[in-house]
């Protein structure tokens, strides 16, 4: 799993709603994956960070050089994308778990695949 | 080393004439594809073939995505009149196929060559011990005729225009298996197309071997087999070609029904929908990327795919269209796990992330995906009216959805211009001015996501005719009660796509894209019938009009 794709995750036990966002991370395996860096998709993906959750993700994984915010013409800022590619796109979770901050329901991830199926009380139906 | 003709140097054949086999419903795409990839002209489509001129080389037309085979024509004319019982005036008409104008066939087959070998024309082909086989004309004859026996049979499957049908019959989401696992990836085989194409016996001899295909009033009056024998020995006759049914390096194509007589000859072996960076198919990969075609994917885009089993749309999304965030979930773990392997073979697996989960249950934000586009599952499990309600619901409103108010619309994080001023609910982005160019430009409408997905013929009819959704349906489709309003057409009509449409584009799937209706705030926007082999399905486009509740 990915960062970015942490980024989009939220918790939907029954009740949670927005405060199920976002989901803690915890790992007990990561990999850093080199991936090939494409500045056109990067830049484009900085729009849709939530920057919070992915700062304490990459707070818990301790990673280094993490940029807090998107700098003013991040798309031309070569040294920013390439900083953002590695958090969001090299940083592979492999095990590990996440967290419902609202009703501390674990999910595993396991082989990088995080599960978010719900039991049938846990659903909102 | 190349026996073929053919001066080095030459610029790729201009214009040559090709035609492409389609599954049907998918012609309007692979038009739209011809004309879009190769600048192609001439283009008509005529009862399951699309026929069009391009001097496109071999590694574009390559790209084609939506055709099951391609063909390069060498003859296209009326259909044969069949007005008397005399079997052997139909075989000298079909003689005539060869013997009227042998010089287009030499013509067609140069083409062809030239068309392979500009492909390697790097590579050096290594000289292959040929093994002519020896055999009597009379032996010849019945083995073309044993073969077009097995290509007739072959033929009632490749009627169907599938080679790899989807299982649609009492599946759940769970026991989908792989249909189709290949052993040896096409592109070995491709390069053995070339090699064969240019290896030819000394005297430019060729091997060959005739696939024939008869329907309608003809294929009443003779067999596949007898007119494949017949066209069998008009080839040996007029240019002293050799018949080898196992590993002829060419083959001859030949279909004749009540529209037309065609004969072509395939460019490749292997036919186009056939990837080579699909490891083991799950959904046909023509169907798959049509349905990613459809959905307008633009570089930037999240496009999730909430029921992916093995991945199918997303790597032919993924090889299409590159700058794109692709999210693959499922709820089985063996599903995820072929799609992990077929990420792997086809070197995707950085580019597409994979979930668990149900789509009953998304767990990502509202408005946070642009793009869905899903094969729902035709089986028991999604049977009810309700439960292809509530899967639409959760895919509605995880949808990005048309907004007035910023440069980049949605609420969530992805507004760069909030993202930088202080309306932002994350305190952290609060500084820094604006890139003024963003920041003095009008506001923007910003179009709604949108949702491509492919409904058995049951969740189709669920869907479009919401006065009854609450009904249960049975498995063949038909409604416990009273038959629906009249734009629903009755379920247990055989919906039928003419033969014989002419190239008139998009005339079938107006009459489906009618019958749609809105479903919350997703307005229908098109709609096309597909065959799957066995059964048929419904790609259906959907976008998101406006947010419809919190």
């Amino acid at each position: 799993m990915k960062l970015l794709t942490h980024n989009l995750l939220s918790s939907h036990v029954r009740g949670v709603g927005p405060r199920g966002f976002p989901l803690r991370l915890q790992a007990t395996e990561v990999r850093i994956n080199p991936v090939e860096f494409n500045p056109t998709f990067v830049a484009r993906m900085i729009p849709k960070v939530e920057w919070a959750a992915l700062l304490e993700a990459a707070n818990t994984l301790h990673l280094a050089e993490v940029p807090t915010e998107p700098v003013e013409g991040y798309e031309c800022d070569e040294a920013f994308l390439r900083k953002m590619h590695h958090v969001l796109l090299e940083v592979e979770v492999l095990e590990g778990t996440l967290q419902c901050p609202e009703s501390g329901r674990l999910f595993p991830i396991s082989r990088g695949i995080p599960n978010m199926l719900l039991s049938d009380e846990e659903s909102e139906s | 080393m190349s026996a073929a003709p053919g001066e080095p140097g030459l610029g790729p054949p201009v214009g040559a004439r090709f035609f492409c086999t389609a599954g049907r419903g998918l012609e309007p795409f692979l038009m739209r594809e011809v004309q879009a990839r190769l600048a192609a002209t001439q283009v008509e489509y005529i009862s399951g073939k699309v026929f069009f001129s391009t001097s496109s080389d071999l590694n574009m037309l390559k790209k084609l995505k939506s055709a099951e085979r391609l063909f390069l024509l060498i003859k296209k004319q009326l259909p044969f009149t069949v007005s008397s019982v005399s079997k052997g005036k139909i075989f000298s008409e079909i003689q005539r196929l060869i013997n009227d104008d042998p010089g287009n066939w030499l013509n067609v087959i140069s083409i062809w060559k030239n068309l392979l070998e500009l492909n390697t024309e790097n590579e050096k082909l290594p000289q292959r011990d040929t093994n002519p086989l020896k055999r009597k004309v009379g032996e010849n004859e019945t083995l073309v005729a044993k073969k077009s026996k097995t290509e007739q049979t072959r033929k009632i499957e490749e009627n169907m225009e599938c080679q790899v049908g989807k299982q649609r019959e009492e599946e759940t989401l769970e026991q989908r298996e792989p249909v189709a696992t290949r052993e040896e990836l096409p592109e070995a085989a491709s390069e053995n197309d070339v090699e064969k194409a240019v290896e030819t016996h000394p005297q430019g001899q060729l091997t060959f071997r005739v696939s024939c295909r008869c329907s309608g009033t003809i294929g009443k009056a003779v067999t596949a087999q007898e007119v494949g024998r017949v066209i069998g020995i008009a080839l040996m006759r007029q240019f002293g070609w050799k018949a080898d049914l196992r590993d002829p390096n060419l083959e001859v194509f030949i279909h004749l029904n009540d529209i037309y007589s065609v004969v072509g000859i395939p460019v490749l072996r292997v036919p186009l929908a056939s990837r080579a960076y699909i490891k083991t198919a799950g959904l046909r990969s023509t169907i798959a990327w049509a349905m990613a075609s459809l959905a307008e994917i633009k570089a930037g885009a999240f496009v999730l795919d909430p029921m992916c089993g093995l991945g199918t749309i997303l790597l032919e999304a993924a090889k299409e269209w590159p700058d794109v965030f692709y999210v693959g979930a499922d709820v089985s773990d063996s599903q995820l796990l072929g799609a992990c392997d077929n990420l792997k073979a086809a070197g995707l697996e950085d580019r597409i992330e994979l979930l668990q989960l149900s789509v009953l249950e998304l767990p990502l934000p509202s408005e946070s995906v642009d793009i869905i586009i899903s094969d729902i599952p035709f089986g028991k499990k999604f049977k009810l009216a309700k439960d292809i309600e509530r899967i639409l619901q959760e895919m509605e409103s995880r949808l990005f959805s048309i907004s007035q108010d910023c440069m980049f619309a949605g609420p969530r994080g992805r507004c760069l211009h909030r993202c930088l001023h202080s309306t932002a609910r994350q305190s952290s982005a609060e500084r820094g001015p604006v890139n003024s160019q963003k920041a003095d430009s009008p506001r923007v409408l910003h179009a709604g996501g949108t949702i491509v997905l492919l409904l058995s013929e049951n969740h189709y009819l669920c869907l479009n005719d919401r006065e009854e959704s609450s009904l249960p349906v049975n498995s063949k489709g038909s409604h416990t009660d009273e038959p629906g309003p009249e734009k629903c057409s009755n379920p247990e009509e055989n919906i039928d796509i003419p033969e014989t449409v002419s190239s008139s584009q998009g005339a079938s799937n107006q009459e489906y894209f009618c019958k749609m209706s809105p479903f919350g705030s997703l307005v229908p926007e098109d709609c096309y019938k597909v065959s799957l082999g066995k059964t048929e399905a419904f790609m259906c486009k959907y976008r998101k009009a406006h947010s419809s509740g919190p």
